[in-house]
This record gives C-alpha cells, sequence and structure tokens, in this order.
C-alpha cells in the first residue's frame, strides 16, 4: 500500500514537469512569435525586438524554459493581453465561480446517475434497462452547447421557470465574501434570499453541465452492478432469505460501488474543462468564459495560464482518486 | 467392423449462423445507431438532389424565415436555408469525425508498436510523453493546441489528433508487448527479418483489433470534439456549413429565432448519437463480460 502510493506520488512529480513543459512548448514554441502576437501585425520591428528582449525571447529555449518555471513557482503565469491584470489575479477571481458550477454538477451527477444505473442492473433487459441506457447515451452524444441551449429554450423562455444566465439577478447583492462560492457563503452568513437567487442561477447550468457525466455514471454503476450481481456471495444471501433493498444496497452497491468512484472522481476533471462551454452559454463568470473570452483576443498568457491550472488540478484530482481507491479496496490495502 | 468409404467433401459446409450478426440484430440500439448514420449518410450524398438551395449563397430578402414548406428549418441571419447547410455539413462534420479518428488510430497503432516492440528506453520515452498528453482534459488541451496553432479547420483536426492519439499507443503497445513473446514473432527475428519488417508485417496486423474498438467508440466523441472547437471560433470559419460553427453564430439569436441553433444541435447530437450507439453495440457483442 506504502509502496503504491509513494510510487503514484513520484509520478505526479514527473507529470507535472510534462505538463509545464507542454503548456511551455506551446506557449513558446509553437506559435510563430508571440512576441508579434502580442504587439499585433501593426508594430515595428523596434517595439518588436524591444518585447521580444523584455521576454526573453532573445535567449535560448532551454534559458526560457528555466525562467519559465521560475515565474511558475513564484505564481507568475504573465500578464493578460486582454486584461492587462496578472493572469494568476484573473484566475483566482473566477476560480470560485467555476468550482461552485463544477460542484453542483457533480452532485447531480450522482444522485440522479446512482439511482438510474442501479434500475438498469436490475431490471437487466426490460423497457427500463433500454430506457436508462438510451439516455446514457443521449448523454454522451449531446453537446454541450446544444443541450445548454435547448435548456435556456424551454425553461426561460417557454415554461420561465428558470433564468437564462448570470450567478445571481440583475441588480441583487452578492452575499458576503467568505468562500466566494454564492451558495454556500450565503448558508453560512443565513442570507436566505441570496441563497435563493444564487441557488436558481445554478440549476440550469449545472444541469447541462452533470448531462454527459450523469450518463458516465450511470453507464459504469449498471456495469459494476451486472457485475456484483453475477458473483456467488450475492447468489448466496439470495438463497438465505435476503433480498430487496438490504440485498441491493448492503451487498451488492457497497462493492459496486468501489470501481465507480474512479469514474466518478475522473469526470470531476472532465467538469472542470466542460466548464469553458457552459459558462460561455450561461454568461457565467467563471474561469471557462474566462479563456472564452481571451480566445478571441489570441491572450495566449491568460489562455495557458487556464490550461495549466486545469491541467494541475486534474492531475491532483487522479492523485486523490487513486490514492481513495486504495483506502477503499481491501484487496489492495491488505 | 464397416468402414464408411464414402468420398468427404473437399471443404466443410459454409456455415450459415455468424454469431456476430446474430448478436447485433438482437441489439435494438445498435440498429437503431446504424439506420440514425445511414439516413444521415444518405442525405448528405444526395444532398443536391433533395434540396434546391445553395448552401453558402447569401439571400438577404429571406433572412429568418421561419421554418415552412419551402425552408423546413428556416433559414440564417444571410437567407441561407439552414436545412442544406445541415445536409452539406454533414459531409463535412461526419467527414472530419472519421478522419481525426482514423489518422490518430493509424498513428497511434504504429507509435504504440514501435515502442511495445523494442521497449526498453525508447518505450519508456514514449510512454511518459503519451502520460503527458493524457494529464490534460481533452477539450482544455484541444482548445490551447487549436488556439496556438491557428483557427481553423485544418488545426483543430491537428489538436483533436494529438489528444486522441495517446489512448490508441496504449492499446497497441499493450499488444505489441504480447506479440513479441509469441513464436512466430521470435522465429522472424531468428531468420534475421529486419525489425521494420517484422513491425509491419507481423506486429501492427496483429495488434490493431483493439484499436478498431476503441476508433468506433471514439468517432462520437471527435465529431462532438471537432463541433466544440468550432462553436469556440478555433474551428471551421464562416461561411463553411460546419454543424459547430453554424451553432456558434445561431446561439446568438436563439431567442428570437430558436431554429436557427437548434436544428444544427439536433443533427450533431443525432450524428454522435447514432457511433456512440454503434460504439457501444460491437463492444457489448466483442466483450464477453458484457453479455452475461
Amino acid at each position: 500500500m506504502k509502496q503504491l502510493i509513494a510510487k503514484r506520488l513520484s509520478l505526479l512529480v514527473f507529470v507535472l514537469f510534462g505538463v509545464t513543459l507542454m503548456t511551455f512548448f506551446m506557449s513558446h514554441v509553437i506559435p510563430g512569435d508571440p512576441a508579434r502576437m502580442m504587439v499585433g501585425q501593426r508594430a515595428d520591428e523596434e517595439t518588436l525586438q524591444e518585447v521580444r528582449r523584455q521576454l526573453g525571447l532573445d535567449q535560448p529555449v532551454w534559458v526560457q524554459y528555466f525562467s519559465y518555471m521560475k515565474g511558475l513557482l513564484t505564481g507568475d503565469l504573465g500578464i493578460s493581453i486582454r486584461t492587462q491584470q496578472p493572469v494568476i489575479d484573473d484566475l483566482v477571481t473566477f476560480f470560485p465561480a467555476t468550482l461552485e458550477l463544477a460542484l453542483f454538477a457533480f452532485l447531480l451527477a450522482i444522485l440522479i446517475g446512482i439511482p438510474i444505473g442501479i434500475l438498469s442492473a436490475v431490471k437487466k433487459d426490460t423497457a427500463w434497462d433500454h430506457g436508462g441506457r438510451l439516455f446514457s447515451i443521449a448523454g454522451v452524444s449531446t453537446p454541450v452547447f446544444w443541450s445548454g441551449l435547448v435548456g435556456i429554450l424551454i425553461f426561460y423562455k417557454l415554461l420561465g421557470w428558470l433564468p437564462s444566465g448570470g450567478r445571481l439577478e440583475l441588480g441583487a447583492a452578492a452575499p458576503q465574501h467568505i468562500t466566494g462560492l454564492y451558495l454556500l457563503d450565503s448558508l453560512l452568513t443565513l442570507d436566505w434570499d441570496a441563497f435563493r437567487n444564487s441557488l436558481w442561477h445554478l440549476i440550469l447550468p449545472a444541469l447541462t453541465l452533470s448531462f454527459a457525466q450523469l450518463a458516465i455514471v450511470t453507464r459504469q454503476v449498471r456495469a459494476s452492478m451486472l457485475e456484483v450481481l453475477g458473483q456467488e456471495y450475492i447468489r448466496t444471501a439470495m438463497a438465505n432469505g435476503i433480498k430487496g433493498p438490504l440485498l441491493l444496497f448492503r451487498y451488492a452497491l457497497r462493492n459496486a460501488l468501489i470501481p465507480t468512484i474512479t469514474v466518478v472522481g475522473l469526470s470531476f476533471g472532465s467538469l472542470l474543462g466542460g466548464a469553458v462551454v457552459t459558462e460561455t452559454i450561461f454568461g457565467w463568470p467563471g474561469m471557462g468564459k474566462y479563456v472564452v473570452d481571451s480566445i478571441a483576443y489570441l491572450d495566449f498568457p491568460a489562455i495557458m495560464g487556464f490550461t495549466l491550472v486545469i491541467a494541475v488540478g486534474y492531475v491532483l484530482i487522479n492523485l486523490l482518486v487513486d490514492l481513495t481507491y486504495y483506502l477503499l479496496n481491501p484487496q489492495i490495502r491488505e | 467392423m464397416s468402414v464408411n468409404l464414402e468420398p468427404q467433401p473437399a471443404t466443410l459446409p459454409r456455415r450459415r449462423f455468424n454469431p456476430f450478426w446474430y448478436k447485433l440484430k438482437k441489439n435494438p440500439l445498435t440498429l437503431l445507431g446504424l439506420s440514425l448514420l445511414l439516413i444521415l449518410l444518405l442525405l448528405s450524398v444526395f444532398a443536391p438532389l433533395i434540396t434546391p438551395y445553395d448552401p453558402t449563397k447569401i439571400n438577404i430578402v429571406e433572412r429568418f424565415a421561419p421554418p415552412s414548406s419551402t425552408h423546413w428549418f428556416g433559414t440564417d441571419e444571410v437567407g441561407r436555408d439552414i436545412f442544406t447547410r445541415i445536409l452539406y455539413g454533414a459531409r463535412l462534420s461526419l467527414g472530419v469525425g472519421v478522419a481525426v479518428v482514423c489518422t490518430a488510430g493509424l498513428i497511434g497503432t504504429v507509435i504504440g508498436c514501435i515502442s511495445g516492440y523494442f521497449g526498453g528506453r525508447l518505450d519508456q520515452l514514449i510512454m511518459r510523453l503519451m502520460d503527458m498528453v493524457l494529464a490534460f482534459p481533452s477539450l482544455v488541451l484541444a482548445m490551447a493546441l487549436a488556439a496556438t496553432l491557428g483557427p481553423n479547420l485544418v488545426n483543430a483536426m491537428i489538436a483533436i489528433a494529438i489528444v486522441k492519439i495517446p489512448v490508441y499507443v496504449r492499446l497497441a503497445r499493450a499488444e505489441a508487448l504480447a506479440l513479441r513473446e509469441k513464436l512466430f514473432v521470435k522465429a522472424a527475428v531468428t531468420f534475421g527479418i529486419p525489425s521494420w519488417r517484422i513491425i509491419l508485417r507481423h506486429i501492427i496486423p496483429n495488434a490493431v483489433s483493439p484499436v478498431v474498438i476503441q476508433v468506433t467508440l471514439d468517432i462520437g466523441d471527435a465529431i462532438l470534439l471537432v463541433a466544440t472547437l468550432g462553436f469556440l471560433g478555433l474551428g471551421a470559419q464562416p461561411p463553411t456549413p460546419e454543424w459547430g460553427a453554424m451553432i456558434s453564430i445561431g446561439w446568438k439569436y436563439l431567442l428570437d429565432y430558436w431554429w436557427y441553433p437548434t436544428f444544427p444541435g439536433l443533427a450533431l447530437f443525432l450524428a454522435s448519437c447514432g457511433f456512440n450507439l454503434i460504439g457501444d453495440g460491437i463492444r457489448d457483442i466483442l466483450d464477453p463480460k458484457a453479455n452475461r
């Protein structure tokens, strides 16, 4: 067990090094001339050379990588061309909104996906199962931006039940800043108006974002449950008269959830990526919207800063998922 | 003791029962996927016969016309028929999705086989490079690469192929590792056949089947990725009738002209759904665990 964790942690160092190497190559080597992109096509040669010197682009590649890493270690991700602010400050500002959206979507995916997966497995090859499978395939096949648009069309335009975008009603005061997650902050400060308002605005974007992950969770739970339900200890339990919810939840689901944790955990990483599109559609002021706005300006420091932060987050979540799996799986623990 | 000396037929009678097709026919969702794709394919191939409109011709007089008998899916902001653009866009969106995954599958198989066959430091180097790519969420990396290379369809395809390659490398490598220990490969080495020829003639053809299954599973995802990059402005550029690019412009008009982004999105959903249903069906048929 300890050896496994040590091996996994040593791999982490390597992967993080690889991530920085890739973002460095994308920002410094692949684009024809980052300095030209920064100053624009109309800038004269003298300005261009000055910017190149300031950015250190006249240095050998390995020197550039060294100073890039030095910057990263001190939290320097460069200055955004669009906002003229340090990228790290921008990302810190926009991060809580993305985290809130991803966490809520994650919760929805688990709360809806697990029961559907169980139902599909228990009623295998019936209309319930076919319906469940069709639902999960529809989830992975629906482009996030389209499900968002259809959601706005139905729930905002036709039914008028939910708002079409933003984190709060226009003019509404944000709850007192504690974590930056409006739902949590309003709960902590017992600000019920802000809680209702932010929950109201969160439902549609979170449902949209969770749709694909929900499908993945459903599929995994169905597969794991089918495998567990076919095992001998379940048959023995049934022969001893154990049936119904006790058999399903106490004997089958507990074991079926172990492999599910890996898939569900990894899906949280994908949620951070998927937030890029969801935030754009719903005008959600998070990191995803920030990076899409930056793409329009070809703001490389912002794009690469976001890519790096998301990749590091993704790697760390993967590590956490692996460690949880080791802890929960008795075969590995022993 | 009597011995039957009747001449036996030179070849065994042809087996009529094909378990693959039997299982396929028993799986209604896979057949639904096949039908969906077949319809989309036929519509795109016969587009010039089905619709009288030009997918790129501007007709400002009919801008934002709602769905009607003349324009089934309505028209866009410059009066182009959306149904026509979807049909012509199918050639692009489906073709690009298939091309990206097949290219990535081919490159991944070759790299994976080389890595697995030679092993050692080369293998370590290749696999660590693949780990780096896998450390990113696929959409985020594809987006960063496409932005870096420049926003157009070819660069978007390159970006998605790069993101997809590591999965195929891993699959092919695992097969190659097992194959290099097989007797027929060892015999080829003993005969002095050069490594490139062994990889080309013996390793790759035998390592390709898991990659093919993965390719069928990935096409739907690749189509969505191409469309997502198009939606973000990093894929096909206007006036190309690519579904993602159409939605990218159309969603701004959603509340007033709902048909504009809705129908290209529906086409995208059906195409991706078709490929996913087929991929799922093939996996179910070939995976004995799923058939329990």
